[in-house]
């Protein structure tokens, strides 16, 4: 059974004008697509490509020169869809001035919601992002990756069914963006719907169910990742370690069948991982050491 | 004595200006929408009237609290309550250059009251005004607003909650100067001066005159000031003034033993006399309905016990100063007889008061507000708050405009509209009146050029041929616009309390004097009738633009 939409896109074009409406540019062309329930959802494409106008016109912060945006089920320009979606927007367009509790409590108010639900909500956020200890500070001295955590926090506030991630990992560092990607996850599990634009593709990658595509504002490519990325004419094995004669007896299989070893080489991990781990260690076990010649010395 | 300010004319063309406005915008937007977009044109328009209706629907006290306590916590973490060190700077060192110790208590009072009110409007106001049109734009400008419209927040509730967030922080302000200044005021005063911290409540007649032959004039003689505000009456003949004073039997003075009232007359001596004496008059009490008439004997001193001892049938004025005046309540009249003054002289709560000049070949002179009914006294801090009230709403009607214009322009335009809708509302608006009601002589713009090219004065006819009458057409089409925007500017001159304050006046609630001066009840319903429209255009402002910083 085909799940139901969160959002429809029939036919969006935008152009932006001047102020004597003379055409400007095409941002957006004729753009089509569906987002289903409970998927993650990736919008890719360079920049100018149209990412980030297509979300605010499903925001109705823009107004579409033709076509329609459904969200929810609701016209985007009706206010009352926004009860159920939370935003985060490319830079983190916050108060300056507030702290991260007085944050909280400003877009709880926005809800409506309750005082004490309010504040239960906010403490479990700001627990989950990670800034408990800076609740109190104000958002003027909170580096780059912190304001991304508070505006993710702000984004959550109101337990939405639909998240607008704009550039989602962007100024965050390794363990953030690894954290935002594990956030995104959960989400998915709780059947939330994600809709992240990034230019970072392995982020996208990493957490995307399906993707477009846009360049120069046009639809080039919508499909899932894991069929998009597939190679169906390469078959790729994994095993234990194998002895070099047991490498050329498979070699020897193949060619009897007809195939042929593309290639034979240990994996290995990425910089991410390595990062991670390493800061992960670091922080079970403080002190100083370092990795020489791909051997750790013992924490001094 | 004073105008009422017209309420149901008011009203009536409140309720015509909102209404062809209205008819004016949906006439232009349907019409505009159907030549662009065809049949889906007014289709449009009305879907945006009934998102509009659904919007204002779900209006959220909460919502427009969180976007007022934002506004608040923004001006005091931005130190917009520096103002305040300002004012506290201006008063270490105002004593400096104010004090007048040995001068008249009546002078000091007016200057220290006059100098912290004016100085508190002159500080909150330029405030309140760069707060409120900075504030939305600043927002849109660094995209923070993108956080607040894609909640379920309404744009009225942003307008609404800027206006009621500056709003308070110039109301803080103004109550804590007002505060300071109370206490500096009573500080800078010496005890004489402190007695004069009054709020003086006048009942106002109207006046009118009789000539010499007794004939009875509007104007009085003018005796060479060209600026008729005060005529003048000539002693020794039947030439007087005439009070007709109305609706006295609403105050309580059944219980009082006199008529207290005030003058404040003017003299014209045609010839030097006696300069340590007065010139005297005499003022006689008269029954409108039955014309009895009697001379009112003014009480001159009490016992002990605070019982009239002695009574004078006349009295002498003396000049720039108050003359109080007990009128004892126990006349005689030339027959001899005993009369009440309230009984027999005030009817159906009027009362008519007529003075007369005695010295023959000299003048006294006033105008309607210089001999009124003076009730008991208000305390000075009644007249203080309420003058302060004038500034508070004269502020909320600038943080309004300031919020609006904010919501389609940016901030330096948005300052620059605001402070001109604000200068033509409090200088320029009875120009624009006498403009516009075709009371100004000399044509309009073009006219007027053509006359001072042409030497013409402005009574002389021009001829009527084509050109000139292409001129007046033209001159009519700007009339007509400025008849189609006056309204756009708020009358302010209702606002300025300040002078009642320093005159030891109580700010009346109706009844301005001088006429078309301040009064509470005018400039409370001017802000209420302008706020509504204001906060709709706003939000209609927000709604239909699109809110990325360009």
């Amino acid at each position: 059974m085909e799940s139901e939409s969160v959002i429809e896109i029939r036919n969006l074009t935008k152009i932006y004008r001047d102020f004597w409406g003379r055409k400007k540019v095409r941002a957006l062309n004729q753009l089509t697509l569906d987002v289903k329930k409970g998927e993650v959802f990736g919008l890719l494409g360079p920049n100018g490509s149209g990412k980030t106008t297509t979300l605010k016109l499903l925001l109705g912060l823009l107004f579409p020169t033709e076509g329609e945006v459904k969200i929810l089920g609701e016209p985007a320009t009706n206010v009352s869809k926004n009860e159920r979606i939370g935003y985060l927007p490319e830079e983190t367009y916050l108060y300056r001035f507030l702290n991260a509790e007085e944050t909280l409590d400003f877009y709880g108010r926005l809800f409506n919601i309750p005082a004490q639900v309010r504040k239960d909500r906010a403490k479990e956020l700001i627990e989950m992002v990670g800034l408990k200890h800076a609740r109190r500070r104000q958002l003027r001295e909170y580096s780059k990756g912190m304001t991304r955590r508070i505006g993710l926090a702000q984004a959550l506030i109101n337990d939405p069914d639909l998240i607008l991630l704009d550039e989602p990992t962007s100024g965050l560092d390794p363990l953030g963006s690894r954290d935002m990607k594990d956030l995104i996850d959960k989400l998915k599990e709780k059947g939330k719907t994600v809709v992240m634009c990034s230019h970072l593709l392995a982020d996208v990658q990493d957490v995307c169910d399906r993707i477009a595509i846009l360049f120069e504002g046009d639809l080039k490519v919508l499909d899932r990742v894991d069929k998009l990325l597939v190679d169906e004419g390469v078959t790729q094995l994994k095993t234990s370690q194998l002895p070099e004669n047991v490498i050329r007896e498979v070699e020897e299989v193949l060619k009897r069948h007809g195939a042929s070893l593309m290639n034979v080489d240990h994996p290995t991990s990425n910089l991410e991982d390595l990062f991670i781990k390493t800061v992960r260690e670091s922080k079970e076990r403080p002190g100083q050491r370092h990795v020489a010649d791909g051997k750790p010395t013992a924490a001094s | 004595m004073g105008s009422e300010f017209d309420f149901s004319g008011a009203l009536i063309t409140y309720i015509s200006v909102i209404g062809s406005l209205l008819f004016a915008i949906i006439t232009v937007s349907v019409a505009g929408s159907f030549v662009v977009g065809g049949k889906t044109g007014p289709l449009a328009v009305l879907s945006i009237l009934r998102l509009a209706v659904e919007d204002w629907l779900s209006t959220s006290p909460r919502r427009i609290w969180a976007i007022t306590k934002l506004t608040i916590l923004e001006a005091i973490r931005r130190k917009a309550l520096l103002v305040g060190v300002v004012f506290a700077v201006l008063f270490l060192f105002a004593g400096w250059f104010l004090a007048q110790p040995a001068s008249d208590p009546e002078q000091q009072v007016k200057v220290y009251v006059a100098f912290v009110m004016r100085t508190i409007a002159f500080l909150i106001i330029p405030m309140v005004l760069l707060l409120s049109c900075w504030g939305i734009p600043e927002d849109i400008r660094v995209r923070s607003i993108h956080t607040v419209v894609t909640k379920p927040c309404r744009r009225q509730e942003i307008v609404i909650g800027r206006v009621l967030g500056f709003t308070a922080i110039g109301g803080l302000l103004l109550a804590i100067m007002g505060v300071v200044g109370y206490v500096w005021i009573l500080r800078q005063l010496d005890a004489k001066g402190r007695e004069r911290l009054v709020a003086r409540v006048p009942v106002y007649g109207k006046i009118a005159f009789k000539d010499r032959e007794g004939v009875d004039q509007k104007q009085g003689i003018n005796t060479g000031d060209e600026w008729m505000f005060r005529s003048f009456i000539e002693g020794g003949t039947k030439s007087r003034m005439i009070w007709n004073f109305e609706g006295l039997d609403a105050f309580n003075l059944e219980t009082a033993d006199h008529l207290p009232m005030e003058a404040g007359f003017q003299v014209f001596r045609s010839y030097k006399g006696n300069m340590d004496r007065g010139i005297t008059c005499q003022i006689l009490v008269v029954n409108p309905d039955t014309e009895k008439r009697a001379v009112a004997p003014l009480v001159t001193s009490r016992d002990q016990a605070g019982k009239i001892e002695q009574t004078d049938n006349a009295f002498e004025v003396k000049e720039f100063r108050e003359n109080l005046l007990q009128l004892a309540r126990r006349v005689v009249d030339d027959e001899g007889n005993e009369l009440d003054l309230f009984k027999d002289f005030v009817s159906k709560g009027r009362l008519r008061v007529e003075v007369l000049c005695l010295p023959t070949q000299q003048y006294i002179g006033a105008a309607g507000p210089d001999l009124f009914v003076r009730l008991p006294d208000k305390p000075f801090v009644v007249s203080y708050a309420k003058g302060l009230l004038g500034i508070g709403l004269l502020t909320l009607m600038i943080v309004v405009i300031g919020v609006c214009a904010s919501t389609f322009v940016k901030g330096p335009v948005a300052t620059m509209t605001t402070f001109f809708i604000v200068l033509v509302g409090a200088t320029g608006r009875a120009f624009l009146d006498t403009i516009v009601d075709a009371k100004w002589v000399g044509g309009g713009a073009f006219e007027s050029i053509y006359r001072i090219f042409a030497h013409l004065n402005p009574q002389t006819e021009l001829p009527s041929t084509l050109p000139f009458k292409v001129m007046q057409l033209v001159d009519g089409a700007g009339v007509g616009f400025l008849r189609s925007v006056r309204y756009l500017f708020p009358d302010f001159k209702f606002f300025d309390l300040t002078p009642y304050v320093a005159y030891g006046f109580d700010v009346p609630w109706t009844n301005p004097v001088p006429p078309n001066s301040g009064a509470l009840l005018p400039s409370l319903i001017i802000t209420a009738g302008y706020l509504l429209p204001w906060i709709v255009l706003g939000y209609f402002s927000l709604r239909l633009r699109e809110l990325e910083a360009k």
